[in-house]
């Protein structure tokens, strides 16, 4: 078994978090287990149906011991994102102009009239890909992927 | 076949006060579509007014997003804890 996932349900038995927060914590592991074991045939099949864009931030163990600190679990369905790209084809011309200027300000060369609908689809398959794990010095942690 | 959430459960939960709310959009639902109806009408007249300018279809496609957007938003889940506050939405 998995150290993280021994120490998660060690953590339960010891009634320190609840149920519920085990299985946060569980889901938030599941799917480095499954990118490590799958083939890769099984992973592009995992890729076709995820489903969700989690961001998970977990409070450093000095923190999560008393009970403090910020937590975040926000499940944003890929769907939600999908509509929401569309959503963008009917901004009014002048809109996305403004748009386009706006990020072009901050250094971002992105038109956003060269959006495609095969160019959405790509792009969102290349997010199924994405794994953000980022671990702060206070030990909190920030995960973003899709599941 | 899309259909919009049935429930949204908004949990907040302050330091000292909070509230803990089930929204039943399905019963929502057929006051929207009688609203509809009752505006139909109106949007029957609109639609010739409006039918030069190019706005009908710039119209139906906003509409068709809109509740693509809706309807996408079923499984959405936000729970957010801090020392003090809590905010918890579902939509199933």
């Amino acid at each position: 078994m998995d150290e993280n996932k021994k120490k998660i349900l060690e953590m339960l038995a010891e009634n320190k978090i609840s149920t519920d927060e085990a299985y946060r914590l569980l889901s938030v592991l599941e799917p480095e287990g499954s990118t490590s074991e799958g083939t890769p045939k099984a992973g592009t099949a995992a890729r076709m149906k995820s489903k969700y864009l989690r961001v998970c931030v977990l409070p450093g163990s000095e923190h999560e011991h008393g009970g403090k600190g910020d937590r975040v679990n926000i499940r944003v369905p890929m769907a939600l994102i999908r509509s929401g790209m569309k959503f963008t084809s009917l901004l009014p011309p002048e809109a996305r102009d403004k748009v386009t200027g706006a990020l072009r300000e901050k250094g971002i060369d992105f038109d956003m009239r060269n959006l495609k609908p095969e160019d959405l689809d790509e792009l969102l398959e290349a997010l199924s890909d994405l794994e953000v794990d980022v671990a702060s010095s206070d030990g909190e942690t920030v995960k973003v992927f899709v599941e | 076949m899309k259909r919009p959430p049935m429930l949204v459960h908004v949990k907040i939960r302050g330091e000292r006060r909070g509230f803990n709310l089930w929204i039943p959009i399905f019963l929502l639902l057929p006051l929207a579509l009688a609203v509809f109806i009752i505006v139909a009408p109106l949007i029957l007249i609109a639609i010739p007014i409006f039918w030069p300018s190019g706005w009908r279809k710039r119209a139906l496609h906003i509409f068709g997003a809109v509740f693509e957007i809706i309807c996408s938003m079923r499984g959405i889940k936000v729970d957010m804890q801090s020392d003090h506050d809590y905010v918890y939405i579902s939509a199933v």
